[in-house]
């Protein structure tokens, strides 16, 4: 055993020095985005690069006049909220029904819902853009809030959760005189919270961060998110580098934020498989 | 941890006695009115739409609809760039599948140690994973920059000749899947930590007592153990590898290129009906992808039955 464990200790130290290596290359591309931010124009274009800011604060100063960043902010914020607030409720609702209610039909309808997760997103994109220029949504709002407004995913879970209350539950709250909303307010969703904050992140997450079909179906600055508008600085190529490297930095932060608050949620919503819809 | 391979979709289990009820029929309807009326408009129509769209000529702007019969087929299948774009689809898949596999299990073995550093390390394996892509490939984009990049210049420590990365044919896709793995693999890695912790303990010390080496114990039991687990991932990262457009965009500046090399499928797809307005013909080549996808799946179902292990 002795010598074993003299043969293990530089093993040891070697894993811990390869995670960490390991650790820094994922989070350096983050550093050199926030490096490049604070650079002065000199140590820009220099060979080998720059690699310790400046401080140098005036790229953020001008990046945050290039444009209307509050307003972008705000429209990401406003469509990643009202899909959160649509989505869940209609996908608590229907994993209710689901699950409490005994009716005819009901696991036909809980396929129906199932069979969604099996059509390819990609097949839905020229139909859906169609659908809502039929609708008069495009370059809304609700065009980039309403095809997401239920979650297949999230039904799944929720069905899994409500089908694990003790039926015992639902008969005292019943002999209590409480109907079926009282029985979900009060009892069923505070049961579910874990899987709900899972849900709530990853709808956020997704629509935060949702890129392609923001870029199809809108063109008005005045209803588009951050990342659209970044794309635009990006591909315009007419942008500082520094001044874009500001822009990234603080498009990125708010997520970084909410992964350093929420990791418990996010780390098991991927081990339930959801980061699917991501 | 639950893990959607082994989540079951079983029937009621909840004790409530299973009697249809009309009052619960109405109360049901309600209920679920909401939920289906998006996945009928969001899904099932337009599933429905995109098998016959590719039939007709649709045009946004009021012009009439006409039957195009399969034209829109034959000129996909004549396009040279739509060939391009399959061959770099099926390309990008090729890079990604095995080295997300590879890194996710290498990675999860390295940092599955539950002590405070090791938790520490999981999370910034994990936090590319939530960045918006857009906003981090603008560092990318900077790092891959032959004159003035990090990279080349890391390559030039090792006295390796600078690479023109995004800029040059060959190396384009590679880059682009070089971000890509940055940003997902930690998501790759917490499946696979996931599953490492379901693996039973007294199997393992068995095997150690039998005087399996740790070499003999990973292939002969933690990888048949790993592999429905291993099996998701690829069909995971399939899928979403198909679906890659947002860095595709930004790293080629929205164009595809050099030489269309990093022109993938759904890039394609989307410069075909948003910038030359030729809907079916975009609808076409959905079609073509979702076959793609399909002709995938069925292969690695095929190759699962031979090779994945279930307990």
């Amino acid at each position: 055993m002795i010598r074993q464990q003299k043969h293990f200790l530089p093993g040891k130290y070697i894993r811990v020095i390869a995670a960490c290596l390991i650790a820094i290359a994922f989070l350096f591309p983050l550093y050199i985005s926030w490096n490049t931010s604070l650079l002065t124009k000199q140590n820009l274009f220099t060979y080998p690069p720059h690699l310790l800011p400046n401080w140098d604060f005036d790229n953020y100063i001008r990046a945050w006049h290039m444009g209307a960043w509050l307003m972008y902010f705000g429209n990401s914020l406003f469509i990643t909220l009202t899909t959160l607030a649509i989505a869940l409720t209609t996908s608590v609702l229907a994993a209710y029904a689901l699950s409490m209610l005994h009716f005819k039909g009901r696991e036909w309808l809980f396929f129906a819902i199932l069979f969604v997760l099996m059509v390819p997103a990609e097949a839905l994109l020229i139909p859906n853009y169609i659908i809502l220029n039929m609708m008069h949504l495009i370059n809304t709002y609700w065009a980039q809030i309403l095809p997401y407004g239920a979650s297949a995913f999230g039904v799944f879970l929720l069905r899994q959760v409500f089908l694990s209350i003790p039926s015992s539950y639902w008969d005292a709250a019943r002999l209590d005189g409480a109907g079926h909303m009282r029985f979900l307010w009060s009892i069923a969703l505070p049961m579910a919270r874990p899987t709900l904050y899972t849900i709530g992140l990853y709808i956020s997450i997704g629509a935060w961060n949702s890129f392609m079909w923001p870029l199809m179906v809108t063109s008005s600055p005045n209803v588009q998110p951050i990342e659209v508008e970044v794309s635009r600085l990006m591909i315009s190529n007419s942008v500082d580098w520094r001044r874009l490297s500001a822009i990234g930095v603080f498009a990125t932060i708010p997520l970084v934020i909410v992964f350093l608050v929420l990791q418990k949620y996010i780390i098991q919503g991927i081990s339930r498989g959801e980061g699917i819809q991501g | 941890m639950l893990n959607i391979s082994r989540v079951r979709v079983g029937t009621s289990t909840s004790g409530t006695p299973a009697k249809t009820s009309p009052k619960d029929g109405w109360r049901a309807f309600l209920l679920l009115l909401p939920a289906f009326a998006f996945v009928f408009i969001f899904v099932y129509l337009p599933a429905g739409m995109s098998l016959v769209l590719g039939f007709f000529h649709y045009h946004l702007a009021g012009v009439d609809t006409t039957f195009g019969g399969l034209t829109d087929f034959k000129e996909a299948l004549t396009y040279p760039v739509f060939w391009i774009a399959v061959r770099n689809t099926l390309y990008y898949a090729l890079l990604m599948i095995p080295t997300t596999l590879i890194g996710a299990v290498l990675i999860a073995f390295l940092i599955q140690k539950q002590t405070r550093i090791y938790a520490i390390i999981r999370t910034a394996v994990l936090l590319p994973y939530i960045t918006p892509v857009i906003a981090t490939t603008i560092s990318w984009l900077w790092m891959f920059n032959p004159q003035y990049g990090v990279l080349n210049a890391f390559l030039g420590l090792f006295h390796i000749p600078p690479s023109q990365w995004l800029l040059s044919p060959a190396m384009a896709m590679p880059s682009v899947a070089l971000y890509s793995l940055w940003h997902n693999l930690g998501f790759a890695v917490v499946i696979v930590l996931a599953a490492l912790g379901n693996v039973p303990k007294p199997v393992m010390e068995a095997a150690a007592i039998e005087g399996c080496n740790s070499w003999q114990r990973f292939w002969k039991i933690l990888l048949p153990f790993l592999s429905p687990t291993l099996f998701f991932l690829v069909i995971i990262t399939s899928i979403t590898t198909f679906q890659a457009f947002s860095q595709v965009y930004a790293l080629s500046g929205g164009l595809g290129g050099p030489e269309y090399a990093t022109t993938t499928l759904l890039l394609l797809l989307y410069q075909t009906a948003f910038q030359y307005f030729h809907f079916s013909y975009a609808a076409t080549m959905a079609i073509f992808l979702v076959l793609i996808i399909l002709i995938f799946t069925l292969i690695q179902n095929w190759l699962a039955k031979r090779w994945v292990f279930y307990d």
